[in-house]
């Protein structure tokens, strides 16, 4: 066999001549250019709010009434696998709760937590969800500490929101770290 | 014995056992819920339902006794379902509110459901609801009622083991709801015993209402530290808190029982008010210093008096351990070279070595299931329903099942009354005449068998008559009691420390006893003690006169009273006191006060800053019962572990590694570790402890054995010179002061509890149902008790049963120090009651 056989393909040789490669990989660019937009833009623009089953910071919930469901039963911190949670009890006579028994401390510490949702499982009256918060990155341990002030304020996203949107974001910063504050009027679906 | 069948197992048991009990013994697991081993027996809750082949119905098994030869069948498909609709019929009317309910995680019922309960319930209908909202029912009960599953456990253990009877239930069927009568406050012992039966969260603690649940405290089962009935107790914290003291069915004499001092007096334990630092003298005020500085401070203070032949002193308190009542006297004796020791301040030294002996304490301990194994039991010198309100659950307790003849002698009345076949009410401290007087009855019918004690005081010199003026009881209760003795087989007669408040004549218990043995009867002395470790103190040697073990010292020493002389003539030159409070139990407390102010150096060891420490040169932060490791030897003779389970406060120290460092300051050689290396010298010292196994003490303790030492000889006892009291009253002063523990406190540091002080805080003075007729004043009206030297305002409580002219205040309250009323040596103090009317005193009157 000849080694310096020359093949003449003249396919090839057009193909180079009228650039078709360049112009098929381009038309792909041109394509995603003008067709409808996928990417994110988080943190800048937009958040990603997950579904209803997502396993996120955890809520401490109120009922109609406004009255803490919270009775502090303390079943969570018994289920809790890696016994991040901490409840302490106490006799409350104003009406806060939906008994006479309110969670007095009710602490959890996030770096331990593996967002299992046991705690969520185990509690009598739903008082404990698993939210959607997942921006949990922080400057400071202390941050990770929550309480039952913190876990009580509403989140960002009701618990009856559907989820698995993209909405508006305004990317926050402060000393405590970095937060993405969603708005959840301006939604977007991009498929 | 009956060989039963029990499902298929065949097992031999006594005649008449239970078939509950049977079944447990051979391994297999019966539920129930009404059945509690030490109350009555109801079989209302049928949980603990068996079968019996050959008998239709099914029996329950906690009421019906084994019969020969019976099958029975605890798991059969029947059974099962028997029992799952009887859990399933309890659950009716339960509220499922276990996550609010402070029992959940304790509680039978669930227990129960989990393991053998139906798992659906066809129960729709509206569940009974008493009430909405819980009510309180004492300042340390709060119920429930809608949770209540009719068990009557409470109800029982209320009204035969406490004696208190103020629970019961009304209504019937579905709709019986246990409370007190008028769901108000009750008038109760407030010991919290119907909580602990209380199988549901029916009855509840109010100190423990919502603060953790079970499986989150840490606990340590230890002996409590409030009376000399020695109550196995388990204390449990949740991160370092004490939260609850709870007694447990299996451990201890006391079982499931405990007072409220013992379940509610722990919160003196995480107080503010703790010394947590050492504290020097400086310029006239007390400064926190360093353990360091207060100990170089110590060591020139007691270098510098032994350099100088100077007098130096030790007294410390009978709540401390046996291995620091020992360290301390041997700190005393070897280092300081000292005899001048004792163990509290309230005793007549003279009289507490007198009752070492005649009540044969050194014969080694007696279990008081076998003291309370007798035919009559004579309780005399203790208010034995307040000062030891478990024994007297567990005497109560017991003589509902036995026929037992219990004869009670005392001033004042008291709940065991009820139990008692014969009360002699005596006029205060007469104790060594009403025994007198038995023996007296006893020589008169029975001359010719007691021959030998005719030539003995008080037989000798005491007429009847003589006897009937001194004491103030009528001659024919006393010569009923001796009959009741001379009628039984066996005698136990229980003596308590009121009689070494003064020079009793307690040596005339040698003559009843020895009169007793001579008729052929069994006699069991059984001592009861107010301090939970009187008797270890004594044991191990913290008495002028005794060293461990009761062995005579070489030298006489000084007791309480003769050192608090030496020192207001200004001799004494170091006086180590530890947790006493001397200034506010002497009986004179303005003599005591002016006395330490003439010690040249006084060091004070105590956990609060008392009246005492508050005179002292240097302050020593001690510790707390759950602090330290240690044995305590109860009234019994019965050593009990007190065990180690929270760091001490601050910079305090277990109490004998602060006098083991005491001891080093001074002679680097006395050198201790620990409280086990401590007891291993106590068993060298104290031969009755020798076969006691510090590490190895379980819950129940083990009793002191009597050593080859012979028993009392009749004449060895010495006669103590005794002051009979007054037999004609002034009639300035119609009464007389009695002082003593009261049912909710025990010496100072309850007070120091705000779960006790919640349940009474200000001091009371108790009189008699007809003086307070004659005064007419009632419960809760305030009157002035006015004495020679002192005077207080107190809140009366009547006490029906308490004899006339007997005023009795408690020792326990620092608003009104009893002690001021005393004059040393003159005995019990003779007062003026009078009510206090209209509204210029700040209208205290209801």
């Amino acid at each position: 066999m000849n080694r310096n056989h020359y093949n003449f393909d003249l396919n090839g040789l057009l193909k180079k001549v009228f650039f078709v490669d360049l112009i098929q990989g381009l038309f792909i660019t041109f394509h995603y250019t003008f067709s409808k937009t996928i990417t994110m833009k988080y943190p800048d623009e937009e958040t990603w709010i997950p579904y209803k089953r997502f396993r996120g910071l955890h809520t401490l919930n109120k009922n109609k009434e406004g009255k803490e469901l919270c009775v502090g039963c303390e079943l969570c911190q018994k289920s809790c696998p890696t016994q991040c949670i901490t409840v302490v009890p106490m006799q409350d006579t104003t009406g806060k709760g939906i008994a006479d028994r309110v969670a007095y401390r009710w602490e959890i510490n996030l770096l331990r937590c593996m967002f299992c949702g046991l705690c969520e499982d185990a509690c009598p009256t739903e008082a404990l969800k698993l939210g959607r918060e997942y921006e949990l990155a922080g400057t400071s341990m202390q941050r990770h500490l929550l309480t039952k002030e913190e876990l009580l304020a509403p989140q960002a996203v009701p618990a009856e929101f559907e989820g698995g949107v993209i909405v508006k974001a305004r990317l926050g910063t402060d000393e405590t770290g970095i937060k993405v504050v969603p708005d959840m009027s301006v939604q977007k679906r991009w498929w | 014995m009956a060989t039963v069948k029990i499902n298929g197992k065949e097992i031999t048991v006594e005649d008449g056992t239970l078939i509950l009990d049977a079944a447990t013994s051979a391994g297999f697991e019966i539920p129930t819920m009404c059945f509690h081993a030490r109350l009555s027996k109801l079989a209302s809750c049928r949980v603990c339902l068996v079968e019996i082949v050959g008998q239709k119905k099914l029996q329950p098994s906690c009421v019906t006794p084994v019969m020969h030869g019976m099958e029975v069948l605890t798991e059969s498909p029947v059974v099962k379902s028997a029992r799952s609709a009887m859990i399933d019929l309890l659950l009716a009317n339960h509220p499922l509110d276990c996550p609010v309910c402070d029992k959940g995680g304790e509680c039978e019922l669930q227990d129960i459901t989990f393991k053998f309960g139906p798992r659906k319930s066809p129960f729709g209908e509206e569940k009974r609801r008493f009430h909405e909202e819980d009510y309180i029912l004492s300042p340390v009960i709060i119920q429930n009622a809608n949770r209540c599953i009719q068990c009557k456990r409470c109800v029982r253990i209320c009204a035969e083991t406490v004696g208190a009877e103020v629970l019961g239930s009304i209504d019937r069927g579905a709709g019986t709801g246990e409370t007190s009568f008028v769901k108000e406050y009750l008038d109760c012992d407030h010991c919290g015993n119907c909580i602990e039966v209380c199988p549901v969260g029916s009855l509840m603690s109010r100190s423990f209402r919502y603060k953790s649940r079970p499986w989150d405290l840490k606990g340590v089962d230890t002996v409590c530290t409030y009376c000399g009935t020695g109550c196995q107790l388990t204390v449990q914290a949740r991160n370092g808190e004490v939260l609850r003291v709870i007694s447990k069915p299996d451990k201890g004499i006391n079982h499931e029982t405990l007072c409220a001092r013992g379940r509610y007096g722990y919160s003196f334990i995480n107080s503010h008010e703790r010394l947590v630092t050492p504290m020097i003298r400086k310029g006239g005020t007390l400064e926190p210093a360093t353990w360091d500085e207060a100990l170089k401070a110590i060591k020139e203070g007691i270098t510098g008096a032994i350099r100088n032949g100077g007098k130096i002193g030790g007294i410390a308190s009978s709540r401390l351990s046996n291995e620091e009542l020992y360290l301390f006297q041997r700190l005393m004796r070897v280092v300081l070279k000292t005899n001048h020791i004792d163990s509290g301040s309230r005793w007549n030294t003279g009289a507490v070595k007198t009752f070492t002996e005649v009540m044969e304490l050194s014969r080694g301990g007696v279990s008081i299931y076998d003291a309370l194994n007798t035919d009559t039991l004579l309780v005399i010198g203790s208010s034995i329903s307040d000062e030891n309100p478990v024994t007297d659950y567990m005497i109560r307790r017991l003589s509902q099942n036995k026929k037992m003849n219990i004869i009670i002698a005392s001033p004042r009345g008291m709940k065991l009354d009820s139990s008692a076949a014969l009360t002699l009410r005596h006029r205060p401290a007469a104790e060594g005449e009403i025994i007198s007087g038995i023996s007296r009855v006893l020589y008169d019918k029975n001359a010719d068998k007691l021959n030998d004690l005719s030539g003995k005081e008080p037989l000798k010199s005491i007429s009847k008559e003589n006897i009937s003026s001194l004491t103030g009881t009528d001659w024919g209760r006393i010569e009923s009691a001796a009959n009741f003795m001379s009628s039984s087989n066996s005698v136990t007669i229980a003596v308590g420390n009121d009689v070494l408040r003064g020079p009793s004549r307690l040596e005339f218990l040698n003559v009843l006893v020895g009169a007793l043995r001579l008729l052929g009867k069994e006699v069991k002395l059984f001592p009861v003690f107010d301090r939970a470790n009187q008797r270890g103190a004594w044991e191990m040697g913290v008495h002028p006169a005794m060293m461990p073990g009761y062995s005579a010292t070489a030298g006489n020493g000084l007791g309480c009273e003769g050192i608090l002389e030496a020192s207001s003539r200004g001799e004494m030159d170091v006086l180590y006191v530890i947790g006493e409070d001397i200034v506010s139990d002497f009986p004179d407390g303005r003599f005591a006060e002016e006395a330490l102010h003439r010690v040249k150096f006084l060091i004070v060891q105590d956990m609060f800053l008392t009246e005492t420490a508050k005179m002292a040169g240097v302050v020593l932060p001690g510790a707390s019962f759950v602090e330290k490791d240690g044995t305590f030897t109860n009234q019994e003779g019965r050593v009990q572990r007190l065990r180690r389970f929270l760091p001490p406060q601050g910079d305090a120290k277990a109490d004998w590694e602060i006098i083991a460092a005491v001891g080093a300051a001074v002679d680097p050689s006395f050198n201790y570790g620990s409280a086990a290396g401590i007891f291993g010298e106590i068993k060298e010292a104290a031969p009755m402890y020798r076969e006691i196994a510090f590490e190895s003490l379980d819950g129940s303790g083990a009793l002191i054995k009597e050593t080859n030492r012979k028993g009392t000889d009749l004449k060895s006892v010495p006669s103590v010179a005794s002051q009979m009291p007054a037999a004609s009253p002034d009639p300035d002063y119609p009464f007389v002061l009695i002082t003593g523990n009261h049912l909710y406190h025990s010496g100072r540091l309850s007070l120091r509890t705000d779960i006790l002080r919640d349940i009474l805080s200000e001091a009371i003075v108790e009189i008699s149902e007809e003086d307070a007729k004659d005064l007419k004043v009632g419960k809760g009206d305030k009157v002035v008790v006015k004495g020679e030297r002192y005077e207080a305002t107190l809140t009366v409580h009547v006490n029906k049963r308490s004899a006339k002219g007997v005023v009795f205040i408690p020792e326990n309250f620092t608003d009104v120090r009893v002690n001021m009323f005393f004059t040393k040596g003159e005995g019990l103090p003779r007062v003026r009651v009078l009510p206090l009317t209209g509204k210029s005193h700040g209208g205290g009157i209801k």
